[in-house]
């Protein structure tokens, strides 16, 4: 009887201790996807800028239609994307276009003095700065994420739960500003 | 390292704002509880003089006062809990900063935040030129980072953000939040001590004019009062260094060059600051707490000639030796 009692006993504890541990990777989860919300904002602000960047621009570097196609294919496919890994890849991507878009204006002095385009270009760098903002949360929140899925003795049950690791934010360190081209080494 | 020490200072901090508002009414309770005696020994309570009712008739009087006294106290806590905000405010003389006007402070500390996950608090701006800063506030819908006219112009964007970081990370410790507390605790007792001291100071004044027969009295008054400013002295110093502690500010220093991962900015700030930080409008020795580096004049007064001891702010050198360290 009393080894019965003694087995229920330790089932018990064992059963609380894996919720202890499904409830904790949850709250992570949570508060990474909650982290990518905050970014999401910001991105939708970028998404925002772009056409108005295009327009202006457009009048100024009539052949730069490449580069300002890409752009804005970029944009929408940024636009579209759904998952939070499928969003962190679609915005590198555009990104790199803003970058070589970038480059190419550089070759404009004329455009550099439009007002409007100036005024576009201080609000796409207030929005890249948050974003770096937002990205270091959603970082961390992803590293503590991660740290519970790999760690023992969490990562025995992560597999089970469906918990699997995920993916930072990551820009390689270049913040894009359309005020500074970027360093390009031969 | 430092997060380890963030959550076990907001744990500490929490523990004692809990036991500060705790010890309150206790504390009030027994102040009052002498008072009735001493009164009772006095000959001011009637049914006491007859023999063997001494403590009886003392009970049943402080027995009929608590409930008034836990009213007094449950109103100070409220008036003091809406109002602390304003109160620093204006003894401080802060308004608020406009955000239209201010893009490049509010941008700073709305970027911080978002980096941080916190929200973000409010913002003031006190009209001086020498360099200063603090955070105020007991919950998140009242923290406030007050920044001084001179620290916002004479700074350079990666210092301004490095002391907001100092700031934020104040508030994220609950460091702010045990500060209040215990600055509306103190300020009562203060409060009170000033006011039987000043008392004294009148009695002492009239008592050539009383009457004989009512002499005695008055000393014994008189000497009852000193009692009480006394332990109300003491009470006051372990209450503070209660509070204080120098350890958070190099905390706050850490919490700061982790944010903004550039601990050089704040110590360079830190450097800026040293050479002006009075700032004229601060003459209490509590409100001067919560500044990033101390805002010059010692204040006089009651708590202020207790002194030394309790410095507030660790010296500034190290803090910067610390932080170069880094």
């Amino acid at each position: 009887m009393t080894t019965l009692l003694i087995c229920l006993g330790v089932i018990l504890l064992l059963g609380i201790w894996v919720m202890t541990l499904y409830n904790r990777l949850v709250k992570l989860r949570n508060n990474r996807e909650n982290a990518f919300a905050d970014i999401d904002v910001q991105l939708k602000q970028r998404h925002d800028l772009i056409p108005q960047l295009v327009t202006v621009v457009k009048g100024y570097a009539t052949h730069e239609k490449d580069t300002l196609d890409r752009v804005v294919a970029a944009r929408n496919g940024a636009i579209n994307a759904r998952t939070i890994n499928d969003k962190i890849v679609a915005e590198n991507a555009l990104s790199s276009a803003l970058a070589g878009l970038r480059v190419t204006l550089e070759a404009y002095p004329d455009l550099k003095a439009n007002q409007n385009f100036l005024q576009l270009q201080e609000e796409i760098s207030d929005v890249e700065n948050k974003l770096a903002a937002v990205r270091r949360y959603f970082n961390s929140a992803t590293k503590e994420f991660n740290n519970a899925v790999e760690t023992f003795p969490s990562n025995i049950f992560a597999g089970m739960f469906g918990f699997k690791k995920e993916m930072m934010f990551d820009l390689g360190g270049q913040r894009q500003t359309m005020d500074k081209a970027p360093e390009i080494n031969f | 390292m430092e997060y380890i020490g963030i959550q076990a200072q907001k744990r500490r901090n929490d523990f004692r704002s809990m036991l500060l508002l705790f010890m309150f009414p206790c504390l009030v309770l027994g102040m009052v509880y002498i008072f009735f005696l001493l009164l009772a020994w006095l000959g001011f309570i009637e049914e006491a003089e007859t023999e063997g009712h001494f403590w009886l008739s003392v009970n049943s009087v402080y027995l009929n006062s608590v409930p008034y006294v836990l009213g007094v106290v449950f109103v100070w806590f409220t008036i003091a809990y809406f109002l602390n905000t304003y109160i620093i405010k204006v003894s401080t003389g802060a308004t608020t900063l406009e955000r239209k006007k201010n893009k490049r402070v509010y941008n700073l500390v709305e970027n911080l935040c978002m980096s941080q996950g916190m929200k973000i608090p409010k913002i003031n701006i006190i009209n001086d030129e020498s360099l200063n800063a603090f955070a105020s506030g007991i919950n998140e819908r009242t923290y406030t980072v007050t920044l001084s006219n001179g620290i916002i112009d004479r700074l350079k964007d990666e210092e301004l953000e490095a002391v907001i970081a100092h700031e934020l990370s104040h508030i994220r410790n609950h460091d702010v939040h045990l500060l209040i507390v215990s600055i509306v605790f103190v300020g009562v007792f203060s409060m009170v001590a000033q006011l039987a001291f000043s008392t004294i100071s009148s009695l002492s004044g009239g008592s050539s004019k009383k009457k004989n027969d009512n002499s005695d009295g008055a000393v014994m008054l008189v000497l009852f009062l000193a009692i009480i400013v006394a332990l109300i002295g003491l009470l006051l110093a372990t209450l503070m260094r209660f509070a204080i502690s120098r350890k958070r500010e190099y905390l706050a220093d850490a919490g700061a060059a982790e944010m903004t991962k550039n601990p050089l900015a704040l110590a360079s700030a830190l450097s800026k600051i040293a050479k002006d930080p009075n700032i004229e409008a601060v003459t209490r020795e509590d409100v001067a707490q919560l500044f990033i580096q101390h805002p010059g004049n010692k204040a006089e007064g009651f708590i202020g000639n207790l002194g030394g001891i309790f410095a507030t702010h660790p010296p500034i050198e190290k803090r910067i030796r610390i932080l170069e360290q880094f």
